[in-house]
């Protein structure tokens, strides 16, 4: 029996953290299911904490731990590509409702990245900090590769990007409440808007209409966002 | 299924094409998500190879995200050297754009409203 060539393999396989990876995220599928799908018990979440701890514990490199699931990273290019399929299905809408949507997606859209990087230059934090916050508002895999185009840190980003889905599926139906909104379709259009597929996922519990208005503010603030945020900052750059 | 993965894979290859010929700022596979859009527009609708592919992808979409993110693990300086910056932009700024997202929508439908009736 060779135990050191046995730990060799498991410390050099990409198979270890692959499926410790994918095992992690079925663990928090499992715990979210099972608490109802409560927003924070979201399975990305679990499986944030459960590989963190990990990585941390075997003090293994961030850059060993990707290259092994490197695999998993490149998907999000063909999963962007395949966003384009539920706003196909969800662009009807538009029509019932063109100007307030276009307008609320440009001002509101463009309001919702200037109050965020407003609020951070004011209480002092640094450049990298306020590129990475750009993309909070878009769904996570254009906010990667977005954040990665823009020079931001697209760990940062999607964090910012968890974070923001998780507040507005927390306490959007609350302020709705407090500031009187009128339409399910303003509701699930600013969810969408602002806070992309997990919003997304909280709008389906005030109705259906809202739910494909999110759907709809999600898929346009992402291909908006992806082609004018580059240019700006390239601009101020 | 294969014929729909296909399909994703060839957008994203001719986004990225796009992108790198033309010098384009927009990340290669939002313009291949944009170039299927107007696919499914033009031939007014999915076919059912496509749906299974794209359904593969976005089920476990999350999935997806977690190589990046535990590039977290060297920004520990960062985040706790700006903790109530970001948490401030990141929890009132995302209220407050919420509100105004919301608001903003619905000033503007009454308005579509009133004008049709």
């Amino acid at each position: 029996m060779n135990y050191e060539a046995l730990t060799n393999y498991i410390s050099s396989t990409p198979l270890t953290w692959l499926i410790i990876t994918l095992a992690a995220f079925k663990l928090g599928i499992i715990i979210y299911e099972k608490f109802n799908k409560h927003t924070l018990l979201q399975p990305i979440i679990i499986a944030y904490v459960i590989i963190l701890s990990l990585i941390v514990y075997t003090n293994t490199s961030f850059e060993k731990y990707f290259k092994s699931v490197e695999i998993i990273h490149f998907f999000l290019g063909p999963a962007t590509v395949a966003l384009a399929l539920p706003l196909y299905k969800n662009l009807k809408y538009i029509k019932s409702l063109f100007l307030p949507i276009v307008l609320t997606l440009f001002i509101a859209g463009v309001f919702s990245i200037v109050i965020a990087i407003s609020l951070l230059y004011i209480f002092g934090a640094h450049l990298p900090t306020i590129l990475s916050m750009t993309t909070k508002s878009i769904t996570a895999p254009i906010a990667i590769i977005t954040s990665e185009q823009i020079g931001a840190i697209p760990s940062l980003a999607v964090g910012f990007v968890l974070i923001t889905g998780i507040v507005g599926a927390l306490f959007g139906t609350i302020v709705f409440k407090i500031f009187k909104v009128k339409y399910e379709t303003s509701k699930g259009f600013a969810l969408g808007l602002v806070s992309h597929g997990i919003g997304t996922a909280r709008a389906i519990e005030i109705s259906e209409k809202a739910a494909a208005f999110a759907a709809l503010a999600m898929g346009l603030s992402g291909i908006f966002t992806a082609i004018f945020l580059p240019m700006v900052i390239t601009f101020f750059k | 299924m294969l014929k729909g993965i296909i399909v994703l894979l060839v957008f994203q290859f001719l986004g990225e094409c796009i992108a790198k010929f033309f010098e384009l700022l927009v990340p290669g596979p939002v313009i291949g998500m944009v170039l299927l859009l107007f696919f499914l527009l033009i031939r007014k609708g999915s076919f059912i190879s496509l749906d299974n592919a794209v359904a593969l992808h976005l089920r476990y979409l999350p999935l997806l995200f977690i190589p990046a993110a535990m590039g977290i693990i060297t920004q520990i300086d960062i985040i706790t050297k700006e903790f109530w910056a970001i948490f401030i932009a990141l929890f009132f700024g995302t209220l407050i754009a919420l509100v105004f997202a919301a608001k903003f929508m619905d000033f503007l439908t009454s308005r579509v409203n009133k004008d049709e009736l």
